[in-house]
């Protein structure tokens, strides 16, 4: 079993994916990138990430129709998975709960706020 | 003149092949100095990163106490892509890692540059730092020759001046250029509750531009504690400006307010009017209703408008009046309030209950029946064509012709 939590960060910007990949290093994740839609489902299937961060806007699928197909398929769907993203209207974020992501944050983020809210998604649930 | 000819095509040739070989070199040194800065990004963008997400004091011990001046423009240009997208104490961290390199000197020093492009680039990137003591040089920036730099020194003062920035983006409403005025109201409008007092007091002094803005700013923020001068502005000579005051006391929702604006939809200007009007909708102000149902016979297009969809904003017994306005003897007031009734989805309602029995049915046909009196069936047609409960087609379809020949009669 793996002791160290893997997360998945699906983010087309590389400057914000490798501060997110820094800042999660830094408190003792292992962090795995993917630069689109695509690439973010294939990595579920073959690294079995524990968490996901994902941007809503990316090549080609957004981040909507990854969260879609996260949901829908059983392998992935206890996966939780954080919205990182750019917008912060109250339809988006609706949307973004509806489509199954148990958080949403809004760029530009706070760093720490982004830490607390992923250990407290990762922390072992009850029965 | 052969030999002339022969040198002039050797000099030619000569000045193409130097171009061509200084094209290439130029573009041989950018490659090789973008793939060092790369090289040297993917090394030193671990160090800042570790610095912004840890607790130490001072980035130079994890940069080997300085940086080369090779590596300042990767350096800086790590530090200027971080720290747009992050919020908080990592912000801060790097922000003040621009302070500790030098970059704010330089930025500062930029400033006064004569090209105005290094100066708006300077007032940009001061912004980022949120130094503080850039404050009085952004300041300085606000009345700068260029548009540009004038506007990112207001924008770079939002983001880093604090309380110490308003007044001065607050007088800066009054710059002649309109863009830059909408622009400095939109930052001032971001800063909330705090400019309230600042544009209050600079506001005698501002154009006429400059205070329309400022009107709109408050309209914007919401602030209880400037309804009482916003009802003084009600007075104003200028008409355009009692406009805007109306219109941001209904956006403030200031139901104390409600007098005022009653009395401004008697306003010899109509934009002050239609205001008023759209205000006291926003107020629902039950007790506007009669004078809003009068100024739905106003003879401006704007004031019947917005006197209507202030009829419907207030709710049912606005929504009653509207359909008491169908009897009016102004053709435009009936016209106005079909248009309401109809963009409300009320006539639709109304028209679902056709087939029940009872109260609801008298109400929808009375309404289909003054609707056809007024003239405007064009709604009721197409639903009589395409609503999706086949008994309600059905009725209206009976009650269309009929009530058509039955007006044909009357004629």
């Amino acid at each position: 079993m793996r002791v160290t939590k893997r997360i998945l960060v699906a983010e087309d910007d590389p400057v914000t994916a490798r501060f997110v990949g820094s800042l999660l290093n830094e408190h003792g994740y292992e962090v795995i990138v993917a630069d689109d839609g695509d690439h973010a489902l294939a990595l579920a299937a073959d690294a079995a990430p524990d968490l996901i961060v994902s941007d809503l806007v990316m090549p080609y699928r957004d981040g909507y129709e990854v969260l879609r197909v996260l949901r829908s398929d059983p392998r992935f769907r206890a996966i939780p998975v954080v919205i990182l993203s750019m917008r912060d209207r109250e339809e988006d974020i609706v949307r973004g709960f509806e489509q199954g992501a148990d958080d949403y944050v809004v760029k530009p983020f706070n760093a720490r706020e982004l830490v607390a809210r992923v250990r407290k998604l990762l922390e072992p649930r009850g029965p | 003149m052969q030999r002339v000819l022969v040198l002039a095509i050797l000099s030619v040739t000569a000045v193409f092949s130097a171009l061509t070989l200084l094209i290439v070199a130029g573009k041989a040194f950018r490659e090789i100095r973008d793939a060092r800065r790369r090289r040297r990004r993917n090394a030193l963008e671990p160090l800042v990163l570790a610095y912004a997400h840890g607790d130490a004091r001072s980035i130079l011990p994890a940069l080997g106490g300085g940086v080369s001046r090779r590596d300042r423009p990767v350096v800086e240009a790590i530090l200027l892509d971080h720290v747009q997208r992050v919020r908080g104490v990592e912000r801060d961290r790097l922000g003040r890692v621009l302070d500790e390199l030098g970059f704010v000197e330089t930025y500062l020093a930029g400033l006064s540059s004569p090209r105005w492009w290094v100066r708006a680039r300077a007032a940009e990137h001061l912004g980022l730092s949120r130094a503080k003591r850039a404050t009085p040089h952004l300041l300085r920036a606000l009345d700068d020759d260029a548009y540009d730099v004038r506007l990112r020194a207001a924008k770079a003062l939002a983001a880093a001046g604090g309380t110490a920035a308003v007044a001065p983006l607050a007088k800066a409403l009054s710059e002649p250029n309109r863009f830059a005025t909408i622009r400095i109201a939109d930052i001032l409008a971001g800063m909330g509750r705090p400019v309230v007092r600042e544009l209050i007091d600079v506001f005698p002094h501002l154009s006429r531009h400059g205070k329309l803005a400022a009107l709109d700013i408050l309209g914007r923020i919401h602030p209880p504690e400037a309804v009482a001068w916003l009802n003084e502005r009600l007075a104003d000579p200028h008409p355009d400006l009692r406009a805007r005051a109306a219109h941001a006391i209904g956006a403030i929702g200031a139901t104390a307010s409600a007098g005022v604006l009653r009395e401004a939809l008697d306003d010899p200007e109509w934009p002050v009017r239609a205001m008023a009007a759209k205000g006291l909708g926003r107020l629902h102000d039950e007790e506007a209703i009669p004078l809003l149902c009068a100024a739905m016979r106003d003879r401006e297009w704007w004031v019947r408008a917005n006197s209507g969809e202030a009829l419907r904003r207030i709710g049912p017994a606005g929504i009653a009046a509207l359909e008491g306005m169908l009897d009016d003897e102004d053709r435009y007031a009936q016209h106005q309030a079909c248009l309401v009734l109809e963009s409300a989805g009320m006539l639709e309602r109304r028209v679902a209950e056709l087939p029940s029995a009872g109260p609801g049915r008298d109400a929808a046909l009375s309404l289909v029946q003054r609707f056809v009196r007024v003239g405007q069936t064009a709604r009721l047609c197409e639903l009589a064509a395409t609503h999706r409960d086949p008994v309600v087609r059905d009725a209206l379809a009976r009650l269309l012709p009929l009530t058509e020949a039955a007006e044909e009669v009357v004629r």
